[in-house]
């Protein structure tokens, strides 16, 4: 009798439990799906504010914004060619030194490295990749900048100077700040993320592939350059882009060493700006709508660059990873 | 297709606990259960074997619907226990798995302390102050013949343990809840020999309290250990009667071809 | 084969010393940002740097109130985001593990891990500081938080995906409801990843200038109220280092030393609880 009283107890505490279980549950879950549409709505969220942002530019200059040069706050004529340009010449640049140099060390990592040095230089060259920009650029503007024109600019300038085209394209006065020297900030910046990358795709190739290479006689450059390279393709690329998308929109690195100067010029040596580092210099300074209007408009072209090659790279990088969860 | 007047044991004094009738299970579109019927008796071990991919784990996981962790697959029949089918949607999922428990291949101890992985299924449906619970978790411990094993460190983690140790540690916790009825997937196929003796001895002393269902591969282990064995073959049940009959005069040429090792 | 055989393997060697000498280059590069950051910042770190305000130009003075900035902006940019990220690679893994919106949570996710974070600011500054009328450490706060998401959001996914099923199936067999069984056990088994995930985003946010400059901007004086400017370690900084000055300019090197060995501090001690590889 008291035996089944308790039970019953058990029993009615157990369906309470049930109920409690059940409502809890639903809670949880639903707020965990609400924070993962929150991410996506952050993404549109972004665009949208950009596209509300620089409406008034947009419908003020139109399709003339993206190619006038003019940048002038004082009669607001305001034109995005000469960040565009900066922007997309220092990341090329910055990529063609990044590159081979990144993959170079990706392959004495896994390749030549003494196995001991192996794991303190990878860990190192993933810790420079979580670096501050603002570090490099403290850097590029007090050590590198006054090398590059004290130095390396008037030796440049000097071995050109009769050379036609290159001449130019290095021509002088030595500022020591300027498009070259951003690049190059820029190029030691993506470096360790090109070689972190690259190192991990090389990781994917199949020791037995490696092997049987080495088994019939290969180098282990011709093992690198048949086996290893054409088998991680799609994955140093989407490891470029990915690079690329750093630094196309980083800002505090280039906007120490840019100079900012709304011109496009043909030296490299010269001073110019990227969009970035204008948002940087000139958002908080910027009196009158259609100024900062124009401000956000270049953060919209920015955002779009970046997106579609982000997401090259993260298409690329899933197909590598696919292969190798294969 | 094997009717169930045909395969069901002759027991008539034995209460079936639980009832499958016409059960079909679907992995997406591919159907992994064909029409599976058949009765298990009350407080009794019952062994299904069969090659692999024969759907006897599939059966099992059926019996607490834990493959609703996954989707798009789904069960389609009645699953009767105590006459009353698990099947429903109106089922609730949590209170059958109180009431059917299982154990898994591998060893899946929480990653908590002993004593937490015990109470930790207790506490869900129970209040219970500390000396009932201290009760409680010890008689699980006890009845997993792991007590005195484990008495002196509770407070260490459940992953400490060897693996054997690591298995009864799971036994403990699922009896803990007190289930009517206890699932064992390959319970000692990850073992060593002595483990698996352990195991064994542990479910011959259960099988008074519990309705027990275990899937193994091992024939000499469904041999020693259950009072009846289906036999599965390609999702379908081929035979199922006394263990005895199974493995000395099956009806069917397949179960004889399996018990006598010449294929699978 | 005895023609072609020298020229692979002068070839070969070639390659090999090129790889080498990237690998001097770049890691030579690299040890030289480090030790001029050394060099330069250590001359300037002093008692005063902890204890005193920024100065006005020309005078002698600390980054009290940079770096308390700083912190107050990061912790309350990691208590908005952390949950919020936690929550979403919770459902990517776990109730969602098989959905569509998972898919597009993670490719997305993933696009605004690497997004400029500058255009954060912008959105930010739309979103907030405009419709407020001022700049805000709040407002700041908001914007490293949306970097901090996605870092959480990958480390908790990934780190939950290495739970066995195992573990959830016997969770789940013992009766526990689902978010029992990922509270209790997922979590658990996962914890020092997640951990990792966190401290990967402090160190991440506690180096951003571009996000801030724009947000909470920055403040020459010892600043609480969180709905006015408020200085940051990064954005002084930056504002230092650009100025003529040279008090400023060398407390912008000790500055960048100090967010610097915070960040390395972070990166190690989060690497070292996860013990991952390299």
């Amino acid at each position: 009798m008291t035996l089944a009283m308790a039970e019953q107890r058990v029993d009615a505490r157990r369906d309470k439990a049930v109920k409690r279980f059940a409502l809890t549950d639903a809670v949880f879950a639903g707020i965990s799906r609400a924070a993962a549409i929150l991410v996506l709505l952050i993404l549109s969220g972004v665009a949208i504010s950009l596209v509300v942002g620089s409406w008034q530019a947009l419908s003020t200059f139109g399709f003339s914004f993206l190619t006038t040069e003019s940048w002038n706050p004082v009669t607001e004529k305001f034109g995005a060619l000469a960040p565009i340009y900066g922007t997309v010449v220092t990341s090329a640049i910055a990529i063609l030194i990044a590159v081979p140099i990144g993959i170079g060390i990706a392959i004495f990592l896994t390749e030549l490295c003494p196995r001991p040095l192996r794991r303190p230089i990878g860990i190192a060259v993933e810790l420079l990749a979580g670096i501050p920009s603002i570090i490099y650029g403290i850097w590029g503007l007090f050590v590198f900048a006054p090398f590059v024109q004290t130095t390396i600019q008037p030796f440049v300038i000097n071995l050109f100077k009769d050379v036609p085209g290159l001449s130019s394209l290095f021509a002088g006065p030595p500022y020591g700040i300027g498009m070259l020297t951003s690049a190059m900030i820029l190029a030691i910046m993506v470096l360790p993320f090109v070689t972190s990358i690259t190192k991990d795709v090389f990781d994917t190739v199949p020791a037995v592939l490696k092997e049987s290479a080495y088994g019939i006689g290969c180098t282990t450059w011709e093992v690198i350059r048949r086996i290893v390279i054409p088998y991680t393709r799609v994955g140093i690329m989407g490891g470029i882009m990915l690079g690329l998308g750093r630094a196309l929109g980083e800002t505090m690195a280039v906007t120490f060493v840019i100079g900012n100067a709304h011109r496009i010029s043909p030296s490299l040596f010269a001073p110019g700006t990227t969009i970035s580092a204008t948002i940087a210099n000139e958002f908080t300074e910027a009196d009158g709508e259609l100024y900062t209007s124009s401000l956000i408009a270049l953060g919209l072209i920015l955002f779009f660059i970046t997106l579609i090659i982000l997401a090259i790279a993260r298409y690329m990088l899933m197909r590598i990873g696919r292969k190798a969860g294969a | 297709m094997v009717s169930l007047e045909k395969t069901a044991p002759q027991q008539a004094n034995d209460r079936a606990k639980i009832e499958i009738k016409n059960l079909n299970f679907y992995y997406g579109e591919s159907k992994a259960l064909k029409n599976i019927s058949l009765q298990l008796p009350e407080r009794s071990v019952t062994a299904f074997i069969g090659p692999s991919g024969c759907g006897k784990s599939t059966l099992l996981r059926v019996l607490n619907r834990i493959y609703e962790l996954y989707p798009k697959q789904r069960a389609e029949g009645e699953v009767l226990v105590d006459g009353q089918n698990i099947l429903d949607r109106n089922q609730d999922l949590n209170l059958l798995r109180t009431k059917v428990g299982m154990v898994f291949q591998k060893p899946t101890p929480f990653p908590m302390s002993i004593y937490e992985n015990i109470s930790f299924g207790i506490k869900l449906y129970e209040n219970l102050n500390k000396s009932d619970m201290d009760e409680r978790v010890e008689a699980a411990l006890r009845r997993a013949a792991l007590w005195n094993e484990v008495k002196d460190k509770l407070n260490a983690s459940g992953l400490s343990l060897s693996g054997g140790q690591q298995q009864r540690l799971c036994i403990a916790r699922t009896v803990a809840v007190k289930p009517e009825i206890i699932l064992l997937d390959e319970p000692a196929s990850a073992l060593d020999p002595l483990s698996t003796a352990k195991i064994e001895e542990l479910i011959d002393e259960l099988r008074a309290d519990y309705t027990i269902v275990i899937v193994t591969h091992n024939m000499q282990q469904a041999a020693r250990v259950s009072r009846q064995t289906a036999f599965m073959y390609l999702g379908e049940l081929v035979e199922f009667d006394e263990t005895a009959k199974i493995f000395t005069s099956p009806q069917e040429k397949r179960t004889q071809d399996y018990v006598t090792g010449r294929f699978g | 084969m005895s023609s072609i055989y020298p020229r692979r393997k002068a070839t070969n060697g070639i390659m090999m010393v090129l790889c080498v000498v990237a690998a001097a280059i770049g890691l030579a590069w690299l040890a030289l940002i480090l030790g001029a950051l050394l060099y330069n910042g250590v001359a300037g770190l002093n008692v005063a740097v902890f204890t005193e305000m920024t100065p006005p130009p020309g005078e002698a003075g600390g980054l009290l109130n940079a770096i308390v900035g700083s912190l107050v902006i990061t912790v309350i940019a990691v208590i908005i985001g952390t949950p919020i990220g936690i929550m979403a690679g919770t459902y990517m893994a776990e109730y969602g593990r098989f959905s569509k919106l998972t898919t597009a949570v993670r490719f997305i996710n993933d696009i605004l891990l690497s997004a400029p974070s500058i255009i954060v600011g912008l959105f930010v500054y739309e979103l907030i500081v405009r419709p407020m009328g001022h700049f805000s450490a709040i407002a700041g706060a908001f914007a490293l938080a949306v970097l901090v998401i996605p870092v959480v959001v990958r480390t908790t996914e990934d780190m939950l995906n290495l739970v066995p099923n195992a573990l959830r199936e016997a969770g789940t067999a013992i009766g526990a409801p689902r978010w029992i069984v990922i509270r209790s056990v997922a979590y658990r088994a996962a914890l020092s990843g997640i951990v990792t995930g966190i401290l990967l985003a402090i160190a991440r946010i506690s180096g951003e200038t571009a996000p801030l400059l724009f947000t909470a901007l920055n403040n020459q004086f010892w600043s609480s109220d969180l709905n006015a400017p408020m200085a940051s370690l990064p954005v002084t900084i930056f504002q230092f280092a650009l100025s003529p000055y040279e008090e400023w300019q060398q407390l912008a090197w000790t500055g960048a030393l100090i967010i610097t060995l915070t960040v390395l501090g972070l990166s190690i001690f989060a690497r070292s609880l996860t013990g991952r590889k390299g």
